[in-house]
């Protein structure tokens, strides 16, 4: 099960190193070096990046389960509130943000949920779609976000506000390159942990591997 | 209402003192008779009495649907003022307040505190759903049990761990490792829902904080509703005032009970304010014109037989009078007072009259014929609508009928009783008279610009036929446009819209109506799969039939089958079968479990769908009941006439789009009170043609009618004022009062001019009172609607916009279109009674 992780966490790396090559000039001259990091200038980077395409793979660690669950799909945004993750493997899923309205498919069965009726789903979308876009207040409105590191290696951690939020989610964690995310960590309250690794897909080359995205 | 005795036939003489007591003792054993029956009568407020009562199917379950679905129970509460976190205060303090309190089934506030929690299974609501998971939750068949459905479900269990959602099914993996809880709680959670802030529901637009209740009691009784919101402002009144930051907070309530309880105490409020402000406008034109307090008070006896006389005659005739009704009552002043005004004036003999007391005797003979057939004609209007197959509208007809024939039957014999001679003083009705006289001379040369008047009229009825009469359901009702914003805001937060598309299903009994619903589900499902519908919700799914749920039972498989498959479904997974032990017994044990009927839902969160969705039917729609599918749009709006194929055979199953089944219903209501009102227009003619016996006369007392009718409808088109069926009661109301005053015209047509001499000067005085009484009439049925046109009540606002401008017009044509006849004739001859 650790080991699993550090696989994982390596391979965020590689894919930090092999995609901020190719991105970096969309991140744009922000990235000149700054020496006061803060949310609003990692966020005002990210938000720059208007849409953009990525593939993941998640590792569940969960006690009590012989071994960690893992999945793997694509994510798909385009500023300002659009976002979708579509789980190939090991069964089909998707997850598809628009507005104010998610709409969850899984096993064959379709549900729509009015995003602000419900603040624990909220806040867990915005986590990751408020993150994509760079969207400092909309964050600050579900977590208490402190960030560490570089311009070009940071490190954002969100703690969620909403109490109701907090019985299941203790802590987000994001590391990103410049105008992109890398790897997302959630550690739920109970101890259970997930790692998704990002591997972004230069622009369009997704279009054939997530269709939901659009 | 004609309690008193009709006057000695051959006697001409006054009225003898027993004749007066007589006459006057039995007005007032009939006016505390009516004032019993008029405390002891039943009144309601709700829009069914404007419901047809022959409605076709679709409009009775529409109708069944408004009346006792759960709409009609459903009241919405807002919190305004403070910030945010002391509206929330508030709803948690109200919510747990209330739920207390025995007024409510259901209380939502969005306060999760409640069941949500449970739901791992430990005590309560929550534990009655998992034990039952295997009767209620929809996934649960002969393929679920299979290793290959075993292995799907687990996998889709699983997927959800280690995800922030995972906390809330890892409490049951191992006793529901297939996930049936999830399915049944997907099922609970509603797709829209209000916006939640702060652990409560809130508003998207404003600063509230909102609660949806769902009375116990039906709507029917509104003195108990009446009590319970006094209740509910109680009950907010103290969770605010325990707390120094919740000061500042208001609450607003909306919904079908507060409306019902509003419009009555609106009804009542404005009845009484337009009561007074009519009878004192009114006394002002009386004193004026009378100079006399006794005539005053005598003036206003048949205006108060004549609302008593209407009101006895509904509440006899119907058992309940609408609030409507009652309203429509105080617009009844302003022409009642007619028939005092008429006879106070006319019965006065002119000067040096020959014996004192007997001007009633005169006035009977020249005049009251005349306000005979005017009664007649308004008879006749009105009794078209007595037949009207809507219950409201037939309850205007019988208390216009009923309020006419006393206002007219007290000043015919009870004023003679108390004043003989008419009103004795003179005030301003000598110079009224003349200046009637005065303009009624010049009047006729202005029929040319009537006749423009007229013309412009009809083009512009005309050019606008298409949108003119787009009135609907919602202008029929009492409650003022105000309180419908506040209830469309309300419903716009609560996202629970009215306007929506149903299915509705009925069954013999509870089990074939649930059965039915599951066979119309299976039909909607393939439209709910290809997205031309977002979804739907079923009572099948929170309240399977007991067959569905026996279906579900049996394809259980015995313990021992269960963990062979399961060894086999989870081999090499994450999940060891060997973990599974509680599974394999509960599921065992749920075969053992009585299925699940509507009581044995009582207390668990499923029982407010189930309410929701299943209503009961009253013997009189024929029993059993009906099962209600609400249907929710997918990307394009739903088609119904495809829906209504795709059911074509469930038995009775009907697609409801409720906005549009309203729209047909107002628009079946308007045809039939249009053919109603042409009809009643019909009988006046008939009747005037048959009591006048001349075409000219009869054209002459019809044009100034007519022409009154066309151009008051085309004042209302050309100040945009959007037409409905009460605008049409306005326009049969200005035929009868019109009919008065062309009939008088009509009788000065037929007498000619006054003659030179002594006694012309006698006729012309008369003549003269005659017109003022006229003018008198006119100005306290004008000045009495104008202020009924005021009305915050749209159904009366309506009325008085209507007969105000109608009435005055009347006059003005009538005396525009008098035809004077050269031969002078001292005595006029009566039109021929009938």
């Amino acid at each position: 099960m650790i080991s699993g992780m550090k696989t994982l966490e390596r391979r965020a790396r590689r894919a930090a190193a092999a995609g901020g090559l190719a991105l970096a000039a969309l991140a744009t001259a922000g990235a000149q070096a700054a020496p006061a990091l803060d949310l609003d200038r990692v966020m005002g980077q990210l938000a720059q990046v208007r849409s953009g395409e990525a593939r993941f793979t998640e590792q569940r660690t969960v006690r009590g389960l012989d071994a960690p669950l893992t999945s793997s799909g694509t994510l798909s945004f385009a500023a300002p509130d659009r976002f979708t993750r579509q789980t190939l493997l090991p069964r089909p899923e998707t997850m598809a943000v628009d507005g104010n309205t998610v709409v969850l498919s899984r096993g064959g069965r379709s549900r729509s949920l009015t995003l602000d009726a419900a603040p624990e789903v909220e806040a867990i979308v915005e986590a990751v779609r408020g993150t994509l876009t760079g969207n400092a207040t909309r964050l600050r409105q579900h977590f208490r976000a402190t960030v560490a590191g570089s311009v070009e290696q940071w490190t954002l951690d969100l703690v969620p506000i909403e109490p109701r939020l907090l019985v299941l989610l203790k802590q987000v964690t994001i590391v990103g390159r410049l105008g992109e995310l890398r790897t997302v960590e959630m550690r739920m309250a109970d101890g259970d942990r997930s790692m998704m690794v990002i591997e972004p897909l230069p622009a369009g080359a997704a279009g054939a591997a997530a269709p939901a995205s659009r | 209402m004609s309690g008193a005795p009709a006057p000695l036939p051959g006697h001409d003489g006054p009225l003898t003192a027993r004749q007066r007591a007589g006459r006057l003792l039995g007005w007032l054993l009939a006016m505390l008779l009516g004032g019993v029956l008029i405390v002891r009568g039943h009144y309601t407020a709700d829009l069914s009495a404007f419901l047809p009562a022959s409605p076709d199917t679709r409009q009775r379950l529409l109708i069944e649907q408004l009346q006792s679905g759960i709409a009609a129970r459903t009241l919405l509460l807002g919190i305004t003022g403070g910030d945010a976190s002391a509206r929330a205060e508030a709803s948690r303090r109200l919510g747990t307040a209330l739920r207390a309190g025995g007024d409510f089934e259901q209380v939502h506030n969005g306060d999760r505190a409640g069941w949500a929690g449970d739901a791992t299974g430990q005590g309560g609501a929550g534990d009655w759903l998992v034990r039952h998971r295997y009767h209620l939750s929809p996934a649960v068949g002969p393929d679920r049990f299979t290793v290959a459905g075993l292995r799907d479900a687990v996998d889709e269990t699983l997927s959800l761990l280690g995800t922030p959602a995972g906390a809330l099914v890892k409490p049951l993996l191992e006793r529901d490792p297939t996930g049936e809880t999830q399915r049944i709680a997907e099922q609970l959670i509603p797709s829209g829902g209000p916006r939640s802030q702060d652990g409560v529901w809130v508003s998207r637009t404003a600063p509230r904080a909102l609660l949806m209740l769902q009375t116990a009691a039906s709507g029917a009784d509104l003195d108990s509703q009446a009590a319970m919101l006094a209740r509910v402002q109680k009950a907010f009144d103290q969770a605010v005032a325990r707390a120094p930051a919740l000061t500042g907070l208001a609450l607003e309530m909306s919904g079908p009970p507060v409306f019902g309880v509003q419009s009555r105490a609106r009804i009542e409020a404005e009845v009484h304010q337009l009561a007074i402000a009519g009878t004192v406008l009114m006394g002002v034109l009386l004193l004026l014109a009378f100079g006399s307090i006794p005539a005053l008070v005598v003036a206003f006896l048949p205006v108060a037989t004549g609302i008593v006389a209407g009101v006895v005659a509904v509440s006899l005739g119907f058992g309940a009078v609408h609030g409507m009704t009652l309203g429509f009552g105080s617009t009844l002043i302003g022409e009642a007072v007619d028939y005092a005004i008429y006879f106070l004036i006319q019965a006065r003999g002119p000067a040096g009259s020959p014996r004192l007391g007997t001007g009633f005797r005169r006035w009977q003979r020249q005049s009251w014929p005349t306000v005979r057939l005017g009664l007649a004609t308004s008879v006749c209007g009105f009794a078209a609508l007595v037949f009207s197959g809507f219950p409201g509208l037939a309850q205007l007809g019988v208390f216009s009928l009923a309020g006419l024939l006393g206002a007219a039957a007290a000043a015919r014999w009870v004023l003679p009783a108390l004043m003989p001679d008419g009103a004795a003083g003179t005030g301003l009705r000598r110079p009224l008279g003349r200046a009637t006289a005065w303009a009624a001379q010049r009047l006729p040369r202005l029929r040319a610009l009537c006749w423009l008047a007229g013309a412009a009229a009809l083009a512009l009825l005309v050019a606008q036929r298409g949108t003119l009469w787009a009135g609907d359901m919602a202008s029929l009702s009492p409650v003022p446009r105000e309180a419908m914003a506040l209830d469309a805001q309300l419903r716009a937060d609560l996202s629970a819209d009215e306007d929506r598309t149903l299915v509705v299903v009925p069954g013999a009994d509870l089990q074939a109506a649930l059965r039915a619903a599951e066979a119309v589900g299976a039909r909607l499902e393939p439209l709910a799969a290809d997205g031309r519908l977002a979804g739907y919700d079923s009572p099948a799914r929170v309240l399977p039939s007991l067959a569905t749920q026996q279906a579900r039972l049996a394809s259980l498989p015995t313990p021992a089958e269960l963990q062979a498959r399961l060894a086999q479904a989870l081999a090499g997974g994450p999940l060891p079968a060997a973990r599974l032990g509680a599974f394999v017994d509960e599921v065992d044990a749920a075969r053992q479990l009585p299925l699940v009927d509507l009581a044995a839902l009582a207390g668990s969160p499923l029982k407010s769908a189930a309410d929701a969705m299943l209503v009961q039917r009253s013997a009189a729609n024929g029993g059993g009941w009906l099962a209600l599918l609400s249907l929710r749009p997918g990307a394009r709006p739903i088609d119904t006439a495809e829906l209504r194929t795709v059911l074509a055979a469930v038995p009775g199953a009907e697609v409801i789009d409720i906005k549009v089944e309203l729209d047909r219903l107002y628009q079946r209501y308007l045809g039939e009170a249009l053919w109603q009102s042409a009809l009643g227009a019909l009988a006046v003619v008939a009747l005037l043609a048959l009591a006048l016996r001349s075409g000219r006369r009869l054209l002459a007392v019809c044009l100034p009618l007519a022409l009154a009718v066309l151009t008051t409808l085309g004042l209302l088109a050309a100040a945009g004022v959007t037409l409905g069926i009460l605008h049409l009661v306005g326009l049969l109301l200005v035929v009868a009062v019109g009919s008065n005053y062309a009939l008088f015209f009509d009788q000065f047509g037929q007498a000619g001019a006054a003659p030179a001499g002594e006694g012309g000067a006698v006729a012309r005085a008369t003549h003269e009172d005659t017109l003022a009484s006229l003018l008198l009439a006119n100005l306290t049925t004008v000045g009495s609607f104008a202020l009924i046109s005021l009305s915050q009540i749209p159904a009366l606002s309506a009325i008085g916009q209507v007969v105000a401008p109608g009435a005055l017009l009347a006059l003005l044509l009538s005396a525009a279109f008098v035809r004077a006849r050269p031969a002078p004739a001292v005595v006029p001859p009566a039109p021929t009674p009938v």
